[in-house]
């Protein structure tokens, strides 16, 4: 059983961003979501998790219709990430990460002692131990990228949606958010898309290319990609 | 993440201590001495003065002192996360022009609420306004547009109450002024289960939220993404805080301050941003705002928490750089 499949769909905001495609995301995976400005890959992934209503056709998540899960239990599947340059305010990095384990928390929203050691195994994952207590407010933006990162890996996921996760990181931190990426697909057998622009993190670190273009989804290994010319428009 | 629960534990403690200290202060605060070999349990007719001044005067002084500061900096810091602005507070979204517009249909234009007076008629006034707040909420997803709906239903009321104070007699206008000056020494005994009943359930609203108030700091959207049920938090909170800003002010007058500055101070004493530390805390600091400021009674209540006010947030926004 796939984690995420999609069967027909259309998304967009009152017009369609591409004709009807369907998809299917698997365990240890990662999907390089491509295409220009505009092209409508953040609507992709927020209609992926329920952000943005389906203009048409069907998206499961773990077999089960998307519209059919309970917000809470949803949560414990599936997680978007869009980095956003605003820093959440009087908040460390550690109250920030905890909040991955608010779906799995009661009324009160208490921390057990399993959740805190959970959230310091995605601290140190993400390399942020020495920040742990530290404004998020404070750190650079690429630091703050990882933070984001680490409070989806405490969420303890199956698919993870990434926007755009390196548009603020440098090139060494690049190769280590897409190093991290492919260690949580391997390790947690965590599905992941990640939407970039850059075609050669996408290349080094992804197992598939889904490329919106043209008013086409297509979806392919980056060989296919360069065979069928879906990449034409990179150049 | 051990440095922070023993700064928790020490500030949780300092203010209980400090607390406690108020309340004896403030119940012992006055011209007349009362030693605890004067009183006996409440009970009515009184057996002597003392025990008269103790049980109508000052004990539903503390108390009103107690539930406003509990009323006012949780409304606050529920208010400011939601809007996720710390200069929001209990007053911005109308509610307390609410309340007066109630009042002063009372005191001024001679329309009356039953017998709860011009308390009962700040609450109508207060929750006549929430309820339209809440009706506008439920057509708009964005928080800001609540904001700037509570704004404007604010400065509208504002008007109706100006052309009532335009004409009205000179008397009717001084008591109204009193009212609009606040006091903690309004509140008769056998007000104190009403008010404490609608503060207890507005608390009860805003604790039930408690998983909506850490989420949303990060926009709708992440919390959505936490499994949060985003419109019924946010309804709640509204509901909730509305409730104990219309108690608060309905009992106390437009109390002002508290519910701006408080969170603000329950910030910088527990270094976090969870609520279910930050809201006992600014209740805590809002309790011993109150019970301090109620030492002067003298001093008109709204000028000394002005005057406590102020500073405070002057000194958020000058060093809110570092942690804004």
């Amino acid at each position: 059983m796939s984690l995420l499949k999609f069967t027909d769909l259309c998304f967009g905001y009152g017009a369609n961003f591409a004709q009807p495609a369907s998809f299917e995301l698997n365990a240890g995976e990662v999907v390089a979501l491509m295409g220009r400005n505009g092209s409508g890959k953040s609507t992709l992934l927020k209609t992926l998790c329920g952000k943005v209503s389906a203009m048409n056709g069907t998206v499961e998540i773990a077999g089960k219709n998307l519209k059919d899960w309970n917000a809470v239990e949803l949560a414990k599947k599936i997680a978007y990430i869009s980095i956003s340059k605003a820093a959440p305010e009087r908040m460390t990095v550690r109250e920030f990460v905890s909040l991955g384990r608010m779906p799995y928390s009661g009324i009160f929203d208490g921390r057990s002692a399993e959740d805190n050691k959970i959230v310091g195994e995605s601290i140190e994952l993400l390399q942020l131990t020495e920040y742990a207590d530290r404004m998020v407010s404070t750190l650079s933006d690429g630091e703050r990228s990882r933070v984001y990162l680490a409070e989806a890996v405490a969420q303890q996921v199956n698919v993870l949606l990434l926007d755009e996760p390196n548009a603020f990181l440098d090139i060494p931190w690049s190769h280590q958010l897409f190093r991290t990426l492919r260690q949580l697909s391997a390790e947690r057998n965590m599905g992941i898309i990640v939407s970039t622009h850059s075609l050669e993190y996408a290349s080094q670190y992804c197992d598939r290319f889904m490329i919106v273009d043209n008013k086409n989804l297509n979806v392919g290994t980056l060989a296919e990609a360069q065979e069928k010319g879906w990449l034409e428009w990179t150049k | 993440m051990a440095s922070a629960n023993r700064r928790a534990i020490v500030c949780f403690t300092a203010l209980t201590l400090l607390g406690f200290l108020f309340i004896y202060l403030t119940l012992n605060s006055g011209s007349v001495e009362i030693s605890w070999a004067d009183l006996g349990w409440r009970h009515v007719p009184y057996d002597n003065m003392k025990q008269q001044i103790f049980w109508e005067i000052r004990f539903p002084r503390m108390v009103a002192a107690i539930l406003s500061g509990i009323a006012l900096a949780v409304s606050g810091l529920s208010l400011q996360t939601l809007f996720r602005n710390p200069l929001a507070g209990p007053f911005v979204l109308g509610i307390s022009s609410g309340a007066s517009f109630g009042v002063a249909l009372s005191l001024l234009a001679g329309l009356s609420f039953g017998h709860f007076g011009v308390l009962g008629s700040a609450a109508v006034g207060a929750l006549a306004v929430t309820a339209l707040v809440m009706w506008v909420s439920s057509r708009f997803e964005r928080s800001s547009i609540l904001l700037i709906v509570g704004l404007l239903v604010g400065y509208f009321i504002d008007a109706l109450v100006s052309i009532l104070i335009a004409n009205s007699d000179a008397e009717a206008l001084r008591v109204y002024v009193s009212w609009g000056m606040g006091s903690f020494g309004r509140l008769t005994f056998d007000g104190v289960l009403i008010f404490a009943g609608a503060i207890a359930l507005g608390l009860v609203m805003i604790v039930l939220s408690l998983k909506y108030l850490n989420a949303v700091r990060l926009g709708d959207d992440f919390a959505r993404g936490l499994g949060v049920n985003v419109r019924r938090g946010r309804l709640l909170v509204l509901l909730g805080a509305s409730l104990l800003a219309a108690a608060s002010t309905a009992y106390c007058g437009p109390v002002a301050f508290v519910g701006i500055a408080v969170p603000h101070l329950a910030f910088m004493l527990f270094k976090t941003s969870n609520h279910r530390v930050l809201l006992p805390g600014s209740a805590l600091c809002g309790i011993v705002l109150c019970l301090a400021a109620s030492l002067f009674s003298t001093v008109p209540l709204n000028a000394i928490l002005s005057i406590v006010g102020v500073p405070i947030i002057l000194w958020v926004i000058i060093r809110g750089k570092g942690e804004h």
